[in-house]
């Protein structure tokens, strides 16, 4: 299979099928057609419900039977968001911390996942298990030991603290390795060698740019995987300033308040900057994305 | 330079002269530092802290951390609340697994057909998988509300009784699993679509050529040719449900919120542990049985593929 | 032949990018997007609370004092009560927690045990005896003969809200004094549509979720039966005190309430939010629903009563819980906090306190007759009845733990058809209860029956 990429729009369906075939195959269509739909109404109907709650008055929201589109629709829970928090500042803090966590995973994931693809050396399967396995272990069971070791360091409660576990991926660093162990083939690095390149030549000028949709993938991932952060950055923040989008919106849940028009509000916020990176690159993270199945 | 006047012979790094091949091996060393370096800090000194403390115990704001062996694990076994949990995650991973599987295959066969709207449902099911897990969970609790839901509002619709998704015991946890394959189904499709993309159509051309109904074409060429990434879809969500957290933390929160006790995964009750009643040593020895937990699934799975390539 | 090599610019862009990209972070995180640093010579005292409501009133209190003390600026964090019990547990031990901090007794305790709270020092020591609370209150912060802290606010003397114009509606007169009475005005009360779904709770009692609210809520019928959760012996040891008559009627209030009397359901909205909106005709909560009921519903005709008492000539019960306020043992402004935290628990601001939250302070030497006069409704909790016997929260690290393992079996049992009209069935599920109790005691070593 020839790295880079692969096309998902199929070309068209064969001519020449028996009759009998044909009206099965009609049938077939249909019902696919219908079940897609369904199925696309049920991917997308949660996310429009959580839109259109937000721009609902209170009155409107205990409403039965319920309305998909709000009878008078107001920006007050926006407003009265952004007055009970600095989401605008939880937003960049969001942005900013993931935006560092990709660019350190997609390096890491590059140098670790390139040399344990190609290179032989002492230890490297053990050192390659290791990597994988406390990937299994949940994050929730270590933070504390973790915590614990940033303070003679002194980062807790700066930003460097809290987007610190999220600067290196075991899933990356398998993904990378998967696609360069059989995507690249050792011909493309020999000829390098025999050029006189040397290994970081190498790891630059072929290893990287043929890694280019794993390496995407990994960066989605990697974002996805700080973006969403929610229970370490509590831990590790002691003022608001250092809130990320989903700290605030947690900690904003009012113990007692179910006032679902502004939770909803905060939950569209937060999701809104995902959606439209995902929208702008949409083809590049679904086919990079696709690409991971392949070598898995 | 010995490396370009000698000649070349195409091959393995041991022929080439030690020069070389220290400087290959400097190489992997010097570009792996700070990878192990930083892996070194925030996984390996941490969980091996983490599993050191398991055989202590620690209130986390007390000094004293006394040795006691194995008491821990030997009270986990006499624990109610971690036999429920192991019962609850088996059950929310077994039917997350299966479900987000069984319902991505079909409908990726379906889409593989489509030309037209092919790329608008890749969005709209994938959609899903990219919003942060937070949001999304307290939207759900929403549309799961028992007085207000729109889930409840299509039952009445379809003149059936309404359901308290979240509050009532027996359907909690299906209510979860249900949301959670919403999560994850557009991941499983798009891996699959690729699979089933990759089929040369030679096969299925052949295939039909040969009289074979689609149902046989999938069954005969397509499944089996998928068999590989449907094993690693498998491993993944494994992996990934029995490590839920977030969706439970937060659709336990609040008066409407579902019962502890039936929503209580693993991961869950280690934070509870942990973080609410401060046994830090108890917690950690309920995680590394939960690691080891899914240490077997993962071997097990990982020998099946062994034995499909065989 | 010899290749002129490009070098390998990439590689060192890509290191180039990671190095800039975490040198832009830290410099971000110790200069310009971090907190400002105060000026030299200043304080600044950093507060965290498990109330967000308590914000606004901390830093109108601050804005107050920092009138007279031009260089103390308080800075205030807060986050839900779990979420900062959680936060001050790791970082009061490890030494990055703030310099003030209001906490419940659970938490309290164990850095009191710990070594990570001070005594208070004399000048606050005079103005905790100083008449200003009661000497119940003041002995509640006492420990080994030592007091710590300063009691900030009640946090509990829960009572009963009903609404009136429901009870109007009903023909009831007055509201319940005893829970037979409850039951019964609670049947009339009730509201149900066409297709046999509650729509309007008689009395909204905690039923779902998890947490130790669950057990707290539980004890509001337990106590007046005659019960408690834990009983201390004379050595200071704990066990279970609700395996008894009083803690099988408690749980059979429940299982009637729900399954037989129908007079609440675990689908319908519950707490604060359904009584200020009409979902229910009565709720045992803490004061603050007033602020609750004055934003979201100031309408609302509405009074508030003791929970009533068992049975006619027994005792009321009501719950004390006094919310501690406290000078972290690892601060480095321990004198200026002691002085802020003397302002901020003063005469003149547990009035802001109850006006700006709804929370009411422990003092007793304050004045309410203009507050009662705005919001008659606060007369049960600033002043509650003269034979009314007051329940403490018990002072042992693990409550929280006997609570919330309790909340876990409550859940499920509530609604339980078995323990419908299954008295014994009622008393094996009290006694598992109760041995679990007894099993966290004994891990914590506190168990004892003598």
């Amino acid at each position: 299979m020839p790295p880079g990429r692969t096309p998902l729009i199929r070309r068209p369906p064969l001519a020449r099928r028996p009759a009998r075939a044909a009206t099965g195959a009609r049938a077939l269509h249909a019902l696919a057609h219908a079940v897609l739909a369904l199925g696309a109404v049920f991917m997308i109907l949660p996310m429009l419900w959580m839109l259109s709650t937000s721009f609902k008055p209170p009155p409107e929201i205990p409403l039965w039977p319920p309305h998909l589109l709000p009878q008078a629709p107001t920006l007050a829970n926006y407003t009265g968001i952004f007055e009970a928090a600095p989401f605008g500042r939880f937003f960049l803090n969001s942005a900013g911390l993931s935006l560092a966590a990709t660019v350190s995973v997609v390096v890491t994931s590059l140098l670790a996942g390139a040399v344990f693809g190609k290179y032989r050396f002492p230890g490297r399967s053990a050192l390659f298990m290791l990597i994988i396995s406390t990937a299994i272990v949940p994050f929730e069971s270590y933070m504390i030991p973790l915590y614990i070791q940033l303070i003679p360091i002194g980062w807790i409660n700066t930003y460097q603290g809290i987007a610190l576990p999220f600067l290196i991926m075991s899933f990356g660093i398998f993904l990378v390795r998967q696609h360069v162990a059989s995507a690249i083939p050792s011909e493309l690095l020999e000829a390098a060698r025999v050029d006189g390149a040397t290994e970081w030549w190498i790891l630059a000028r072929v290893i990287a740019p043929l890694s280019g949709t794993a390496l995407a993938a990994v960066g989605i991932f990697g974002f996805i995987q700080m973006w969403g952060a929610f229970l370490w950055p509590l831990l590790v923040a002691n003022t608001q300033l250092l809130f990320n989008m989903e700290v605030g919106l947690t900690a904003f849940q009012f113990r007692f308040s179910s006032d679902y028009g502004k939770l909803m509000a905060g939950s569209v916020i937060s999701v809104i900057p995902m959606l439209i990176i995902f929208l702008i690159l949409r083809r590049r993270i679904i086919e990079s994305v696709a690409l991971t199945g392949l070598k898995g | 330079m010995p490396a370009q006047s000698m000649a070349a012979p195409r091959g393995r790094v041991s022929v080439w002269p030690a020069r070389r091949r220290r400087h290959t091996l400097l190489f992997c060393y010097l570009a792996l530092a700070p990878v192990l370096a930083l892996f070194a800090y925030i996984r390996a000194f941490p969980i091996a802290w983490s599993v050191i403390l398991s055989f202590h115990r620690w209130d986390l704001i007390g000094a004293s951390k006394p040795f006691v062996g194995f008491a821990n694990y030997v009270r986990l076994a006499g624990d109610g609340n971690f036999w429920l949990a192991v019962k609850n995650t088996t059950i929310y991973s077994l039917a997350t697994v299966i479900a987000s599987t069984l319902l991505a295959l079909p409908l990726a066969v379906f889409l593989s057909g489509k030309t037209r709207l092919a790329a608008l449902y890749q969005t709209i099911y994938f959609l899903p998988v990219i919003t942060p897990m937070v949001p999304m969970a307290i939207a759900w609790k929403w549309i799961y509300d028992y007085n207000y839901g729109i889930l409840n509002y299509a039952l009445s619709l379809a003149r059936l009784p309404s359901v308290a998704w979240l509050t009532d015991e027996k359907v909690a946890l299906w209510a979860l699993i249900i949301m959670s394959v919403w999560k994850v189904l557009g991941y499983n499709l798009i891996l699959f679509l690729v699979g089933i993309r990759n089929i040369p159509d030679v096969y299925l051309e052949a295939a039909s050529l040969d009289g074979a109904t689609p149902w046989q074409r999938f069954r005969r060429v397509t499944f089996p040719l998928l068999r590989p990434i449907v094993l690693y879809v498998l491993v993944t969500a494994t992996i990934n449900s029995y490590n839920v957290f977030t969706q439970v933390y937060v659709m336990t929160l609040g008066s409407q919120a579902a019962p502890g006790h039936a929503v209580r995964v693993l991961v869950f009750d280690i934070y509870q542990n942990a973080f609410q009643y401060f046994h830090m040593g108890y917690a950690s020895a309920e995680a590394v049985i939960l690691t080891l937990i899914v240490l077997g699934f993962t071997l097990v799975q990982f020998g099946l593929v062994r034995g499909e390539e065989a | 032949m010899r290749t002129v090599r490009k070098g390998g610019p990439r590689i060192e862009r890509r290191t180039f990018l990671k190095l800039a990209a975490g040198a832009g972070v830290a410099a971000a995180g110790g200069v310009g997007l971090a907190p400002a640093r105060p000026a030299a010579g200043a304080t600044t005292l950093a507060v965290w609370t498990g109330f967000p409501e308590l914000v606004p009133f901390y830093k109108a209190v601050a804005d107050a004092y920092g009138k007279t003390h031009a260089g103390v600026t308080v800075t205030v964090f807060s986050s839900s009560l779990r979420e900062i019990e959680q936060k001050l547990s790791t970082a009061v031990p490890t030494g990055t927690g703030p310099d003030i901090y209001d906490i419940g007794t659970n938490i309290s305790i164990k850095f009191i045990e710990g070594g990570l709270l001070d005594p208070n020092p004399p000048d606050v020591e005079r103005t905790l005896t100083s008449g200003a609370w009661h000497a119940s209150v003041v002995d509640f912060f006492g420990i080994g003969g030592k007091h710590y802290g300063l009691p900030l606010m009640e946090g509990s003397h829960a009572s009963m809200f009903y609404n009136k114009a429901m009870f109007r509606e009903a023909g009831i007169a007055k509201p319940p004094s005893t829970f037979p009475e409850l039951t019964a005005a609670a049947r009339k009360l009730v509201r149900f549509d066409a297709s046999g779904k509650m729509t309007r709770s008689g009395i909204s009692m905690r039923l779902s979720g998890q947490g130790s609210g669950i057990g707290e809520k539980f004890r509001f019928v337990l106590e007046p039966a005659g019960g408690s959760l834990v009983v201390r012996t004379p050595s200071g040891k704990w066990h279970n005190g609700y395996d008894n008559d009083a803690g099988r009627a408690a749980l059979q209030f429940y299982v009637d309430a729900v399954q037989k009397d129908k007079i609440d359901d675990p689908k319908v909205p519950h707490d604060a939010d359904a009584f200020a909106a009409g979902n229910t005709a009565m709720l045992f909560r803490e004061a603050w629903v007033i602020g609750e009921i004055q934003q979201k519903n100031p309408k609302l005709e509405y009074g508030v009563a003791p929970i009533p008492r068992w049975k006619a000539g027994g005792p009321y019960k009501m719950l004390v819980q006094p919310w501690g306020i406290y000078v972290n043992g690892k601060s480095g402004n321990k004198r200026a906090a002691w002085e802020f935290l003397t302002f901020l628990t003063n005469r003149e601001n547990a009035v802001r306190l109850t006006t700006m939250t709804g929370w009411v302070s422990e003092r007793q030497d304050v004045d309410w007759k203009p507050l009662l006069k705005d919001i008659p409704q606060f007369a049960v909790f600033v002043s509650p009845p003269k034979d009314v016997v007051f329940y403490v929260e018990p002072i042992f690290s693990v409550f929280d733990e006997v609570e919330s393992k309790l909340a876990d079996r409550l859940v499920p049992a509530y609604v339980d058809p078995s323990l419908n009209n299954a008295p014994d069935k009622v008393a094996q599920r009290i006694r598992e209860m109760a041995a679990e109790t007894d099993e966290i005691l004994k891990g914590a070593g506190l168990y004892g029956m003598t």
